[in-house]
């Protein structure tokens, strides 16, 4: 139940209260540039989705067992290469994540150019350059933080939790990329000024349904206490928080 | 030395870096850290500073190089060369600014992904010279610390009332009572970033035409 | 196999030159980074425990603390990091307590992403001075109005949520390091 409870806080609060996109600005590019309708913004998110799962993956089990300090492969080369001491390589975190995140999207780029050719077509240049996209290596920085190495992560994730998380931040990039391009579906239609036309428009509907995330904000520390409800709680329950945007 | 035929001058590529092809308003490159540090003065400077550091660095690095570089290959050498100079800036900032450091958390190794290097590489340091690389990297940087510290000064002004509060403690709007005037804190959260950066873009984009309208057809 | 070292002898040997760079960066400055690190603790120590002037890094049953001691090295508290959800994120506080845990000499927000000019009043030294003398047997409480009973800590204005996720982290963190330290 505990562990449900778990992953069921960390979907909630990385697709929705701390929404990838409206939160911490990452995947702002494809968000702007992909999203005038709504099948190829589904279609983006989806690929996204894919390769931030693949991606999160693999870098976890490279910092796991290779670049962690002290991780079990490098301490196992170390012995037999004759060097004491806890090998630390994670000074490579860096380089070896943009190499597995651009071996991920080749991968996610073969397969959607030989099952969906109209939507290979359709995102053009957009597909190879989710290797830029920030959420990605956005997401294994989190990862990085989280994995159980020798120095100690205060909350150390596991495969599983790893990848709830991934699959969650590229589910809240797709929430907010079909939002915004059903909205500019409508916007086509309306009369936008013309110095705001294009990204300006764009950046200001943005902000006003990051406005409408905020509203999660706190959520998570309410769902929290929800679901693990003691019966004794010597805290008092916590009131409305009416001043707080 | 420089053949007329042979792209930009260095002087070309640094002026044109600040304005005419400003990353931030003309090319609609790097919005992440654009969005994600500006809600102070010092965040957005030195992320600037960051950038600034990797961006030289690879230019010239890349530029030195470019007679080695196979066309299929080169962004992978791109991105390693990239990659390696942001893993120094980051261990530089958490070696020597760590307050900085912590502020700015994961958005420094993404300059990895920053698409402003990226692209200078690709269009300047791959194909002219080190001197040349230099000054475009130069020009751009200063074009990207022109385009943050714009947002920056908004934000912090309306959202904190100071502007480098941290490192110079400059008050702009001195402490009213409630009813005269409380902080703008939706300028510092997410939102502002959205709302700030759309209008200035529009903004910059009516500036830009009225000058156009006014030149003589 | 030799046509594709051909083709990619650059990128081999820049990997090396870097990994070789790399090594050299981390080496040199990996300790400076490890010393901040610990520095953010260490320098609230002489604030959080009175009688304090330097600290010692210690582990308490798995958990990171640092001891507090005075000139002569004598142990005269604890400081006990605690973390946990706040309102918008996720808070890191640092507890001072005395030298057997029985009541907490000190608060201080490490790390946190509230409201700001709301929530994050948590951090000012007026709010947290609260916490000081109060006893670690009982929870403490969070009220809105002015604290009566010796266990209410009252709740920043506009900030419920926040303040009373420190008073949630301060109870839960402490009273298992309680337990442990009775163990060791």
């Amino acid at each position: 139940m505990d562990y449900l409870t778990t992953i069921l806080l960390l979907a909630v609060s990385t697709a929705l209260i701390n929404n990838m996109v409206l939160h911490y600005f990452v995947g702002i590019c494809p968000f702007i540039g992909v999203s005038r309708r709504v099948d190829t913004a589904f279609g983006m998110g989806a690929a996204v989705t894919f390769v931030v799962a693949i991606a999160s993956a693999l870098s976890w089990a490279l910092t796991r067992f290779v670049l962690a300090p002290g991780a079990p492969l490098s301490s196992w080369a170390a012995a037999r290469l004759g060097y004491a001491g806890a090998p630390d390589l994670s000074v490579l975190n860096y380089i070896v994540y943009i190499f597995v995140i651009a071996w991920a999207v080749q991968l996610v780029e073969m397969y959607v150019r030989k099952f969906f050719p109209a939507l290979y077509k359709a995102f053009g240049v957009f597909l190879p350059l989710i290797t830029t996209n920030c959420l990605i290596l956005f997401v294994c920085l989190e990862v990085m933080k989280h994995v159980p190495s020798a120095a100690g992560a205060p909350e150390p994730w596991g495969l599983d939790l790893t990848l709830v998380y991934a699959i969650s931040a590229g589910l809240g990039f797709l929430i907010a990329i079909v939002i915004m391009a059903g909205i500019r579906e409508e916007l086509d239609l309306c009369d936008v000024p013309a110095p705001l036309r294009g990204p300006g428009i764009t950046l200001l509907v943005a902000g006003i349904l990051a406005l409408a995330f905020l509203g999660f904000t706190g959520m998570d520390a309410g769902l929290a206490r929800w679901l693990k409800a003691p019966a004794a709680d010597a805290v008092p329950a916590a009131p409305a928080e009416g001043a707080q945007p | 030395m420089s053949k007329a035929a042979d792209g930009p001058t260095p002087l070309e590529r640094f002026i044109g870096g600040i304005l005419p092809e400003n990353p931030t308003y003309r090319q609609i490159l790097g919005m992440c850290p654009t969005l994600a540090v500006t809600n102070t003065m010092e965040g957005a400077m030195t992320m600037a500073g960051a950038v600034a550091f990797v961006l030289v660095c690879a230019n010239v690095m890349i530029s030195l190089i470019r007679p080695l570089l196979k066309p299929h290959l080169r962004i992978l050498v791109f991105t390693l060369t990239i990659a390696a100079f942001v893993t120094i800036a980051d261990r530089l900032l958490a070696a020597f600014m760590y307050d900085m450091s912590k502020q700015l958390g994961p958005y420094i190794p993404l300059i990895i992904v920053n698409c402003i290097i990226i692209a200078r590489c690709e269009i300047c340091a791959a194909r002219q010279g080190p001197w040349t690389a230099l000054n475009d990297a130069l020009g751009q940087s200063l074009g990207f610390a022109l385009g943050l510290a714009s947002i920056a000064s908004i934000r912090e002004i309306l959202g904190f009332g100071t502007w480098f509060g941290k490192w110079l403690g400059w008050r702009v709007i001195p402490e009213l009572p409630a009813a005269q005037w409380s902080n703008w804190v939706i300028m510092v959260l997410p939102p502002g970033a959205f709302l700030t950066l759309g209008l200035l873009m529009g903004a910059v984009n009516w500036a830009q035409h009225r000058r156009a309208a006014r030149r003589p057809a | 196999m030799m046509k594709a070292i051909q083709q990619a002898w650059l990128v081999i040997v820049l990997s090396l030159v870097f990994g070789a760079a790399l090594a050299g960066v981390q080496l040199t400055l990996q300790p400076r980074i490890e010393a901040n690190k610990l520095a953010d603790a260490l320098n609230q120590i002489p604030q959080l425990v009175p009688g304090a002037t330097q600290g010692a890094a210690a582990e308490v049953a798995g958990r990171r603390v640092f001891r507090a001691l005075d000139d002569a090295g004598k142990l005269v508290g604890w400081v006990v990091p605690a973390a946990g959800q706040g309102f918008a994120d996720k808070l890191e506080l640092l507890v001072g307590v005395n030298a057997d845990a029985s009541a907490i000499t000190g608060l201080y927000v490490l790390d946190q992403k509230e409201t700001p000019g709301l929530g994050d009043n948590i951090t000012r030294a007026e709010w947290r001075a609260q916490f000081a003398g109060k006893s670690l047997a009982q929870p403490l409480q969070t009220v809105k109005t002015a604290p009566a009973a010796a266990q209410d800590i009252q709740a920043v204005t506009g900030a419920t949520i926040s303040s009373w996720s420190v008073v949630g982290i301060v109870n839960e963190q402490l009273a298992r390091f309680r337990k442990e330290l009775r163990h060791e």
